[in-house]
């Protein structure tokens, strides 16, 4: 149980950089999660952490010690890998003493051990089940208590979910911040699926090209982003990013009640604080029904797609004319995407 | 004519029943989605539609044509699969203008086509480049292209997202529809994602293991599942189901809670009276409520614009973010009037169908 903490962190390979002056830390007991698109430097972020790779410049710190020095058998971190590698001709409890048995620990040692995990996971009545016979949460649980039983520092993840189709990956997400809860360990997630970070992360660092663009709780980052860039990356469907002039959008279709702030270009709505109201702004040119929400696009002759995710199943027919309202406070950003 | 009939169609591999007796009818310009599971029988029946594949039984139709023993080749229909199949050495430009030009068009008649097909798809800017070293997404647009250039009167796809990465998903299934409405083929869809099916198809297919359990708009499969299948199926999050006992007009929940019944719900249960029932409700039904199903919350999640409660046993809701609870305290729930659905627990099927 330990604190991660990076310090100016850069890593290069050759000319390209894929960690640029990181400055982050994650608390004892955090879940923590490493978001961004493909290549975005995160799992180079898991291979400094691990001590597969070593810093080219800064510091990193396990437990508040430096780690520089230190190789990666000796951090005790557990890595908890995407096909989570389970023998699968070994008992869940096999599976869960392995690293002891491969360590010759004598056998109470052992069984305590294992008892002690499985009690923290709740995973007491499948010890005797093969992993074939259990759940995708059971086997990440076996997992997990296999990694716990060492007694690491952290577990650290990478997109271990992503091969699971949509249903058993919404399940898991929820079982495994069940699971961090039990185990009570620092837990280092990377993945790409925005609402997979949403749900499962204490804090989440927003990482673009190699650099940390914003840190906090997910539900700040969502309210509270600091860039366009930042605002784009989470929610479903995508925050309306719309030029400003005056009060009103380029297109006209969204009018402010009050002048946006100095330096303000555009506009950042997102679409479920849109509310569609009579008028002739624009044109609805599509209806999505999701069964609990629509998403309903309107257009501004010759404008972009805006797009309103509406509550329920509202009776909107395509083609009609429509004016839209905003029903919340919309993000301002300059010309260079930052918050104003 | 360009509807599509399947009468009775059965097929087997072997001993395995891919298909069990299949009736099912795609309009003329409808979009359908065959929606389901892995090896559900949805792509079976494509091929089935498409002459890659005889039925064992039953008969094929495209309008008053029986094509059942028509070869593949002259059923004149457009197909768009998982795997982009483009000719990596060809430029974009001669990828898509390879099947007129095939068909025997003539130069000009090839060079507006492909004018107007790469500026429907974007493709206008990378028209004289190589096919090989684009992005997997930019090749699966140029398949479809290359497909969607013959205007068949019917077009088949199986799975044409599953390999594009998420963002550019949205963006395909928003070009797609386009591409349905402008040229108003015969669209038959396959996919495993309900988003994909929700989102584009005017009705959707529902199957499972060979059985199609249901056909309907998105929103009539959605409101009222056929079986307890298709409700657990469809939605994100899933159908909450609750066994329990029809009890006058009320069920009361295995585990403790009573929920009264109104309406349809109320009408169905009268048809059934002491029934072992499955009583289900979606998510984004529920409501906080003085009586109904009382559960402590374990775990809340809160993604974006939702908030999801995770109550103990599997219950969940979904509210917006201005929701009043908290962890580990209970809440009490009911569904919106009307919103519920019951299912006979035995056989699985919906009461009041």
């Amino acid at each position: 149980m330990a604190s991660i903490e990076f310090r100016g962190v850069t890593k290069r390979y050759g000319g390209n950089v894929a960690v640029d002056d990181a400055t982050f830390r994650i608390e004892d007991n955090e879940f923590f999660c490493l978001f961004g698109p493909p290549l975005c430097g995160k799992s180079t972020i898991l291979r400094l952490i691990l001590g597969l790779e070593a810093p080219d410049a800064g510091e990193i710190l396990i437990g508040d010690r430096p780690a520089a020095g230190i190789g990666p058998a000796e951090r005790n971190v557990a890595m908890v890998f995407q096909n989570l590698a389970l023998f699968p001709h070994m008992t869940a409890r096999d599976n869960v003493a392995f690293p002891l048995v491969e360590r010759g620990r004598p056998k109470a040692e052992i069984e305590a051990k294992v008892a002690e995990a499985a009690n923290k996971l709740h995973m007491t009545h499948i010890l005797g089940k093969l992993p074939g016979q259990l759940s995708g949460g059971e086997r990440q649980r076996v997992a997990i208590a296999r990694a716990l039983v060492r007694d690491p520092v952290a577990f650290l993840m990478d997109d271990p979910i992503s091969a699971l189709d949509a249903r058993l990956r919404e399940e898991t997400r929820v079982e495994l911040k069940r699971i961090q809860r039990e185990a009570g360990h620092t837990l280092v997630y990377v993945t790409h699926d925005q609402e997979e970070a949403m749900s499962v992360a204490d804090r989440m660092a927003i990482i673009e090209a190699g650099r940390i663009r914003q840190i906090g709780t997910p539900v700040a980052i969502y309210d509270d982003p600091a860039s366009d860039y930042v605002a784009g990356l989470l929610g479903a469907p995508e925050i309306n990013l719309m030029p400003l002039a005056g009060v009103r959008t380029a297109d006209g279709l969204v009018t402010l009640d009050a002048p946006p702030p100095r330096g303000a270009a555009r506009l950042g709505i997102r679409p479920e604080d849109l509310t569609l109201v009579p008028g002739e702004a624009g044109t609805i040119t599509d209806v999505e029904p999701l069964g609990g929400y629509t998403v309903v696009t309107v257009a501004a002759d010759g404008g972009p797609d805006t797009r309103l995710m509406l509550r329920g199943q509202p009776q909107v027919a395509r083609g009609a004319r429509t004016g839209v309202a905003l029903g919340a406070a919309p993000f301002f950003f300059d010309e260079a995407g930052a918050r104003v | 004519m360009s509807s599509i009939a399947l009468e009775g169609v059965v097929k087997r591999f072997g001993d395995f029943t891919a298909l069990q007796e299949m009736d099912l009818t795609i309009r003329d310009g409808e979009f359908m989605a065959l929606l389901g599971p892995s090896g559900c029988g949805k792509s079976t029946t494509m091929n089935v539609i498409a002459g890659m594949e005889d039925p064992s039984e039953g008969r094929v139709r495209f309008g008053e044509r029986d094509v059942t023993d028509v070869p593949m080749s002259r059923r004149g229909v457009g197909f768009v699969f998982q795997n982009y199949a483009i000719f990596t050495h060809m430029s974009v430009r001669a990828n898509l203008a390879y099947g007129p030009r095939m068909h025997g068009a003539s130069r000009s008649e090839v060079d507006r086509r492909v004018t107007e097909m790469a500026r429907f798809l974007d493709l206008e800017d990378i028209l004289d480049r190589p096919s090989a070293g684009l992005s997997v997404n930019i090749l699966q647009r140029i398949a479809i292209g290359r497909s969607a250039i013959l205007e068949p009167a019917i077009f088949l796809l199986d799975e044409p997202l599953s390999n594009v990465d998420a963002a550019f998903r949205a963006v395909m299934r928003r070009e797609l529809k386009a591409l349905q409405r402008k040229f108003e083929q015969t669209m038959v869809y396959v996919t495993h994602d309900q988003l994909e099916a929700m989102t584009m198809a005017d009705r959707i297919a529902v199957m499972d293991h060979g059985v199609l359990h249901q056909v309907g708009t998105p929103l009539e499969v959605y409101n009222a599942p056929a079986n307890l299948f298709v409700a657990q199926f469809l939605g994100s999050p899933g159908m909450n189901l609750l066994p329990g006992r029809l009890d006058g007009e009320a069920v009361e929940l295995e585990g403790g809670g009573r929920i009264a019944l109104t309406g349809a719900e109320a009408r169905a249960a009268a048809g059934a009276p002491g029934c072992d029932v499955v009583y289900g409700f979606r998510p984004e039904e529920a409501r906080l409520s003085a009586e109904g199903l009382t559960r402590p919350v374990e775990v809340i999640e809160r993604i974006g614009a939702r908030t999801i409660l995770h109550l103990s046993g599997g219950t969940k809701a979904v509210f917006g973010n201005d929701v009043e609870a908290a962890e580990r305290a209970p809440v009490t729930l009911a569904p919106a009037p009307g919103t519920a659905s019951l299912f006979d627990a035995a056989s699985g099927a919906r009461l009041g169908a």
